[in-house]
């Protein structure tokens, strides 16, 4: 799995590409705790490029959320298209995370 | 045009494996004209299908053990159809009888698992589990078309 990744300020910009399953998954979670654990406080996840998210992908969303839980840090999610957002409703994990339109308003978001 | 096409193939029970099925579930999807935006929520099933049977049911058999597919597309209806049977010799075990995980809580409280089996009863029309010739077996079926929750 290609996984794009572009600092912006303070904030770190990470968009993986394709499929984000079971096995692809671990890649992701791999490069997103290997930021956090280097410091990174303001993560946005673009999800423009993602062509499906299956529950495995969520788990990673969901652990970088916790990590990145109250000021100053944050997380901020962008770029959802159709398939990844009817995941998101249909797992009930809407509510859980700060979500934006475009890259621009979730680095907005993201930097407080 | 055929108007119902059907692959079938047998990938290891691995994460290559898994990475095999979902590319043929696109292949085929793809050969005929299928556009992702109606057939996501197929791979997104197959996947979460495909991880409960290689990482719990067929644990520690590595390469040894296989999971047979059978993906058919029915072309000649309208909207599409399309079905896939998942077949393993793991010990027996209805994916459905999992409960579903409790929507209502919060960030911190919300368990790591147990999500998968409650997208694919959303994402499928149809899921039928049966234990057959000591093996389980997994239907799943979709009308190909849009969706949005």
């Amino acid at each position: 799995m290609h996984i794009g990744e572009e600092r912006v300020g303070g904030a770190l910009v990470i968009a993986p590409e394709g499929r984000v399953d079971s096995v692809s998954s671990t890649e992701l979670e791999r490069l997103v705790v290997s930021r956090i654990d280097a410091g990174e406080k303001r993560l946005v996840l673009d999800l423009s490029s993602v062509e499906y998210i299956s529950s495995a992908g969520l788990r990673v969303l969901l652990m970088a959320a916790k990590r990145l839980k109250g000021p100053p840090a944050a997380l901020v999610l962008c770029g959802m298209g159709p398939s990844v957002r009817t995941v998101l409703e249909l797992a009930g994990f809407l509510p859980l995370f700060a979500v934006e339109a475009g890259r621009e308003q979730a680095l907005a978001r993201v930097r407080g | 045009m055929e108007p119902v096409s059907t692959r079938r193939l047998s990938v290891p029970a691995t994460d290559d494996g898994i990475r095999a099925a979902l590319d043929a579930l696109e292949a085929l999807t793809a050969s005929h004209g299928l556009s992702k935006a109606v057939t996501w929520p197929v791979g997104v099933s197959l996947d979460e299908v495909l991880a409960n049977v290689v990482r719990h049911g067929l644990e520690g058999r590595g390469g040894e053990a296989t999971v047979d597919l059978e993906m058919r597309l029915d072309l000649g209806v309208e909207p599409a159809e399309c079905e896939v049977v998942v077949v393993d010799d793991g010990p027996e075990f209805d994916p459905l009888s999992v409960p579903e995980p409790d929507r209502a809580l919060g960030i911190e409280e919300r368990p790591i698992g147990g999500l998968g089996m409650a997208l694919v009863r959303r994402l499928m029309d149809e899921v039928q589990y049966e234990r057959r010739d000591g093996k389980n077996r997994l239907r799943l079926r979709r009308r190909l078309v849009a969706m949005e929750a």
